[in-house]
Formats: C-alpha cells, structure tokens, sequence
C-alpha cells in the first residue's frame, strides 16, 4: 500500500472542496476577465478581449482610491478587531467567570444578528436629525445631531465592522486564554504579580499564534467583505468615499442601476482581488514565520 | 462552461474567503428611493405583505387601496382566474413600483386576460391565457434588475418584464427583450391613441423593443402656506407654475426666495429647496436646463456638453455650500425622511415626481385637501429669465422576453392592457399622466384635477437617452455630482475627471461638446 494512500484519502474531500468552490471560481474569473461579457453581450456573444478590462482599470480616474479607500478599511478595521478582541478577552477572561462570560455573550450579539438586520439597526441609530439613536444621545451634550452615515461614513463603516469582527478575535482569544495552564497564573501571584503584569508577561507571549491566526484570517475576509458598507453607505458618500474593491467589483458586475451590468470588466476586479489576498496573505505567514507554528517540535514528551 | 457559469462564478469570486467580519451574501442594498423616490413604510403599517399566488384579479373599481410600501421589497403575486376550455397557455410578467400605488402595473395585466380571452375565443383560437403577475413595492432598481438579467440568462425569467424605457437599449442588444415592430403593424389600430411624443423613448437604433406603461412630469412643489408667510399674495402664489411656464420667474428667483425664506426664518437653513436624496434620472432636468444634450440624434452616440454640465454641477454646489438652502450631506438621506420632512411643511421648494403627489396622499397620509390647500407644482424654472422651463419624463414600458415561449400572446396581452380605462385607474391611482389621447376623454381620468393640472408639463418634457452604455454615463456623473456636492471638488474639476473617465469608459461611443 501506498505510503500516502491514508492522507491521501482523509485529504481528498477538502481537496476537492477547495478545488470545487475556490479553484473552479478563481479559474472562471480569471478567464471572464479576459472577455468583453455584459449585459450586452449575453452570456453566449461574449469575445475574448484580451487585457482591455485591465487596461482600463490601470486607465481608470478613480482606481487609485479605491485602492487606497481598500487598504485604509482593511487596516483600520483590523486593527479595531483585533486589539478590541484582545482587550475584551483579557477583561472578561480576568474577572469573575459568570460575569466574563454573560460580558461576552452581549459581544456576541453583532455576530448572531442576521447581517441585514444589524445593517439597518445601524442605519436608523445613525439616521438624519431629529431622527436617529446616536442624535438622540449626543444632543445632550451639546454635540449637533447629524446624518452620521454621510457626514461620518468610515466611523460608521468601521464601527459596524469592528463591533462584528471584534467578537471573532474574542472567541479564539479567550479560548487560547483558557488553554493556559492555569499553574502559571499561580505562580505569578505567588510571587506578587498584578493582573496587568500577568496579561503582559504571560497571557500575551503566549497568544502569539492565536494572534497571527486572527490577523491572517480577518485581512483575508476583510479584503473580501464589502456587505454592511453595501448596506450603509454603498460606497458613498461623494465621490466613492468608502469605496473599497470587493464593493467595486459587485458593484459593476452585479448591480447596475441601468441594466448594463459588466461581468468582464468585474471580473478582472475580482480577480485582481483574489491576487492582492494572496500576496498579502503570503507576506503575513512569513512575517509571523507560520512554518513556525506547524514544524515538529524540538523537543520530544514521552 | 464559461457560460454556463459565468454569473456564479463571478459572485463566488466577490467572496472567494470565509467573511468572519460579515457573512457572505450581500442583500438588498438599502438605498432609499428610486428612479421614482420609493416610500418606506409609514407609522404602524404593516412590514410585511404575504404573497398571494392564485388570487383572482378584482375588477379595478373596488380595488384594494395600495398597500404601505417598505424599506424592504414586497412582491405580491396575483392570478387571473382559471381559464375553461381551450388550451390554456400560461404568461407571466414581472413589474414593480417601487412606490407602492402603482399596482395596477401588474393588476392591469391580469385584468387583461379577460379581454384577450374573448379576443381569441372569436378568432376561433383554441389557445386561453392564464396570467401570473408580481407587483414589487419599497425595493430597488437595481435589485430588481439584478434579478431580471440573471434570470434571463438563466431562462426563468417571466413572459413580460416592466422596467424603465433607458433598459430596452442594453437588453434588447443582450437578446433579453425582442423587437415589437412586427406585432405592432399587425395590431397597430390598438396602439393608435399612443401619443406620438412616447415612441422615440421605445426605440433603439430604430426599431421599438418596448410599449408605455406610464409617463410622468417632474414638478417643482412649493408650499403655498410657506409663501404666504413670506408675504406673497394669493395671485402671485398661484400664479407662480404660470410664470415659470412662460420663463418669466427663473431659478435665480426661486434660489432667492428660497434664501429670503432662511433668512426671514419661515424655514430652516438648508431647507429652501430639496432635490432628490438618490440616485436617479430627475438631476438630469437640470442639466438639460442648462443647455445639456445626452444622444446625437444622428449617430444615437451618447454626449457630453461640458459648459452644461459645469452650468449643473454649480448649479447644485451653490445649494449647499454658497446659498446654503439645501443641506449639507444631503445626498443620501433616506426616502422616509425625505418625504416625511417635506410633508411636514417644512421645506420650501421640493423636487418630486407627479406619482409623489399620491404617494404623499396615500402613504404619508396627508389629507388631500390640505395637500392641495398647502401645496402647488410648477415646471422646472428656467436657468434664466425668458429662458424655457423643462421637466423630465421616464416612462415606464412593457416588454417581451427574448425567453418567452409565447411572445406574440404576451405582445397582446400587453396591447390588451393598454386601453384608457386600464390605463386611466393607473394614472389615478399613482398619479402618472396619460400615455393615450383618449385618456383625455377618459371619465375617471377626468375626474383627477392632479392630472389635469399637470398634463400641460409633458409639452416641456425631457428623456435621458436609450443607449447600452447609459448607465456607465449615469455612475459618473452621478458621482462627481455627489462630490461637488460634499465638497470634494469644484466644478470645472469634475467636468475635467468627467470627460476623462467618460472618454477612457465609452470610448467612440461619446461625443464631447
């Protein structure tokens, strides 16, 4: 028998999955994104065009800031991910365990909420004066009510964001907190340590994997989500100001206000997204030496 | 296989990661109007409407009053009632508001069958028609249409499709819809009370793909109470649609009233004029104001006039940032807003549809006395004293699917639809202006006094073009619109990124002027 036959056999569902809904796609795309197909063409008077739809985007007036509308959401975002997560796993991992755990659970309501429901309860809170939960509260400190959606677009695209995203990083922080052998913690207020000291120089060191796993995976779905900015601002206000990518992409292949939706030219969108996720999620595994976290260990336990 | 998949594919790829920060599929956006500003739902009515597949269609006299539109897309199916004998053919047809009194889109189709029934029966036709009809109220357009071009491709889409008339261009070039002219010689003594004006706006490259379902004037509403307040006197307040139709009160002398009204603390800063929070055609009624041309007649190509559209994008960056009678961040206020701030008395002058007049009736439930004692409608003013005042007009059409398998029966049902008592209950209802002359005639027509008074606006009337490429025209100018708007650019900047991008977009397709 073959010497990889078992890993071959456990590893060809997940193989085929991958090629089914990740390669196939990524094929097709790649190839749609080298035709002229639209609304107009149909599906069947599509023809090759070469590179034109990219020529087009590198010619575009508007490419650049939609890039740069790209990396400013990914970055921020993240960043209010994982440091909220981290933070709100921290507390609630440090205080009594019924408390922590009911703390989490609020956290969690952002994520069990059906999307498009969470959407529009953000959309009335921040909806125009005298209307609007977030008026109503600010008013009274002498903050003017406002449409916050179109005054303060990426607040609110980063706080409707973050507020889901941060209850991911949460999950697996807490988790990984939980897995620490509860004897360190111990010993370190056996030897007069505080909750911050203990956070710094045991729960954190220790979380580094947890962390370059929650960084790699949010950027990558970060990179490709784009539906409570849909849902808000749909890529406004003015002149695509909180445009990014992936949006761009439904937007000119899927959603036409007039009718003339542009498979080809979205598609080339699309697939440069999908190379843009794969460099960076390439210069992240070798930034956090991911082929750290899967090598064998160095030392043996029998 | 590329085919095959194609749509698919493309959506996968959108989201070719696990989205842990939020989940995959995308829904309905939740822009707040439409072509035709859609009305979200009112105080204590109802979210939802349960479809209703085999109801039978009612006699429009005892209609059911429309129901209260949503944020959300409501479809409700309708049926015509079984038919005996025959061979029964079913047709289907999909139509939409999204405002939510313009149901009888759909009820009119199944009304009908009746008549197209009988048609055949004396012909000695065996065949019958069965109609199955949407009416989708509170969605959005390019939901709906999303939804329509997969289909197509698809092959599940219906028999008819109801959409705006700029669709025909991009969808007759897909094959989605088919030519009419063949049916319309064989049947042409019922289109002959169509008013001549409507046909251009059902052609493409010469040949008519659509039939009109409606038409419609974009007024300018104005409070009367508020006008009074500011000292003008009765004469003169209703005199007004008269002057501006003669070009004697201008858009400078609505700018300055509607600053004098801010100034004299009759409104609010920032609520002397409101245009459209939305994307939609109705900007452009300013932009032709102001010298603007879409379609080479000759060539069909689309056209840039770039003095007009400097002319427009100031037009609308002096509103906001110099005048400062519309607000700040305006564009993209929600519909209910919109509506419930402009029915509350609050704002001078309000851009709207002629269906908005009903919509404010029946949605936001403001009596139609005080609507009228309250409120008037005049044309666009012209750019300048003496100059022509302008509105736009976006008919809704019929049109035959290049997937049906009875195109020739659905064309008729269609003609069947369009009679001046169908058509007359349509325009009452949701106050949109007559498509055939003897609507004129027509006694329930007769009785809207709205209808009558604005009739007079479709001789100053305005299209935007039928041209596959309309849309990528429109996203543009829209945006820079919205840009100037917000402050993000000046005027002859966004006329300079607009030609740029228009030109590297359309290509031959764009004639600069």
């Amino acid at each position: 028998m073959n010497r990889y036959s078992t890993a071959i056999f456990f590893m060809t569902p997940a193989l085929l999955m991958v090629a089914a809904f990740f390669v196939a796609p990524v094929v097709i795309t790649l190839g749609m994104s080298l035709t002229d197909m639209a609304t107009t063409t149909g599906l069947s008077n599509w023809q090759w065009s070469g590179l034109d739809n990219y020529q087009r985007m590198v010619r575009g007036s508007f490419t650049l800031l939609i890039l740069g509308n790209t990396i400013f959401y990914v970055v921020v975002t993240l960043a209010f991910n994982v440091v909220m997560g981290l933070g709100i796993a921290l507390l609630s991992s440090h205080v009594e365990p019924h408390a922590g755990g009911l703390f989490r659970a609020i956290w969690l309501l952002p994520r069990i909420s059906p999307s498009v429901v969470y959407a529009l309860m953000w959309t009335w809170a921040a909806a125009a004066p005298p209307y609007g939960v977030i008026n109503q509260l600010v008013e009274p400190f002498g903050v003017e009510g406002r449409y916050w959606i179109n005054s303060d677009p990426w607040l609110i695209v980063f706080l409707i964001n973050g507020f889901v995203g941060a209850s991911f990083g949460m999950l697996i922080f807490t988790s990984a907190i939980k897995s620490i052998p509860e004897e360190l913690f111990r010993a370190a207020r056996v030897d007069g340590a505080n909750a911050w000291q203990i956070a710094r120089r045991i729960t954190l060191p220790l979380l580094r994997w947890p962390i370059l796993f929650v960084l790699t995976y949010q950027t990558m779905s970060l990179f490709a989500s784009y539906e409570y900015i849909l849902l808000t601002t749909n890529g406004g206000p003015g002149l695509y100001m909180t445009e990014v990518w992936s949006l761009w992409a439904f937007h000119t292949a899927l959603s036409s206000y007039f009718g003339n939706l542009e498979f080809g030219y979205g598609a080339a969108l699309a697939a440069v997204l999908v190379v843009m996720g794969l460099l960076v999620s390439f210069v992240l595994l070798r930034i956090f030496r991911f082929n750290d976290l899967v090598s064998d260990p160095r030392i043996e336990i029998t | 296989m590329l085919a095959g998949v194609a749509s698919a594919a493309l959506a996968t790829a959108c989201s070719t990661t696990p989205v842990p920060s939020a989940p995959a599929k995308p829904a309905e956006p939740a822009k707040p109007a439409e072509s035709k500003p859609a009305a979200p739902a009112a105080a204590g009515a109802p979210t939802s409407a349960p479809a209703k597949p085999a109801e039978a269609a009612k006699p429009a006299a005892d209609a059911k009053p429309a129901p209260a539109p949503t944020a959300t897309p409501v479809v409700e199916a309708k049926a015509s009632g079984n038919v005996s004998g025959g061979q029964a053919v079913k047709l289907t047809a999909w139509t939409i508001g999204p405002d939510a009194p313009s149901f009888y889109r759909r009820d009119n189709l199944i009304a009908a069958a009746d008549g197209l029934n009988a048609m055949l029966e004396k012909e000695g036709s065996p065949q019958r028609v069965q109609v199955e009809a949407t009416f989708e109220s509170g969605g959005t357009w390019d939901a709906f249409k999303q939804k329509f071009t997969l289909a197509a491709e698809a092959k599940t889409g219906p028999d008819i499709i109801l959409s705006g008339h700029e669709d025909l261009a991009a969808w007759s070039t897909a094959g989605y819809v088919v030519g009419l002219d063949d049916w319309l010689k064989k049947y042409e003594q019922q289109f002959a009370d169509v008013y001549p004006s409507l046909w251009p706006a059902m052609k493409y490259k010469g040949k008519v793909y659509a039939i009109p379902q409606d038409t419609e004037a974009r007024p300018v509403y104005y409070r009367k109470d508020l006008l009074a307040k500011l000292g003008w006197p009765k004469e003169k307040i209703d005199g007004l649609p008269e002057a501006v139709k003669k070009g004697e009160w201008a858009w400078p002398d609505l700018v300055d009233t509607a600053k004098e009204a801010i100034a004299k603390n009759v409104v609010e800063p920032g609520k002397g004029w409101y245009h459209r929070s939305s994307k939609g055609v109705d900007f452009y009624s300013w932009y032709y104001q102001n010298g603007g041309q879409m379609q080479d007649p000759e060539s069909g190509n689309l056209v840039l006039v770039k003095d007009a559209l400097e002319k427009y994008f100031q037009l609308h960056m002096d509103a906001v940032k110099t005048h400062k009678i519309t607000p700040e961040n305006f564009i993209g206020t929600e519909g209910k807003i919109w509506h419930e701030t402009v029915t509350g008395g609050k704002v001078l002058f309000a851009n709207a549809g002629t269906w908005t007049w009903a919509d404010w009736i029946k949605t936001y439930k403001v009596p139609e006395q005080q609507q009228w004692d309250n409120v008037g409608f005049t044309l666009v003013p012209a750019a300048q004293k003496g100059g022509k005042p302008v509105t736009l007009s976006h008919p809704l059409v019929y049109m035959v699917t290049g997937g049906s398998k009875n195109q020739e029966l659905a064309f008729r049902l269609i003609a069947a639809a369009t009679t001046p008592e169908l058509n007359s209950k349509h325009s009452v209802e949701s106050a949109h202006l007559a498509i055939l002359k003897s609507q004129e005639k027509d006694p329930t027509y007769q009785k809207d006094k709205f209808l009558l008074a604005t009739g007079y606006m479709s001789e100053f009337t305005t299209f935007v073009p039928n041209h596959p490429k309309f849309g990528t025209y429109d996203e543009i100018i829209f945006r820079l619109l919205s840009a100037v708007e917000g402050g993000q650019m000046q005027p002859k900047q966004a006329v300079e990124v607009a030609t740029t991008e228009l030109q590297a977009q359309l290509k031959d397709d764009l004639i600069v002027k």
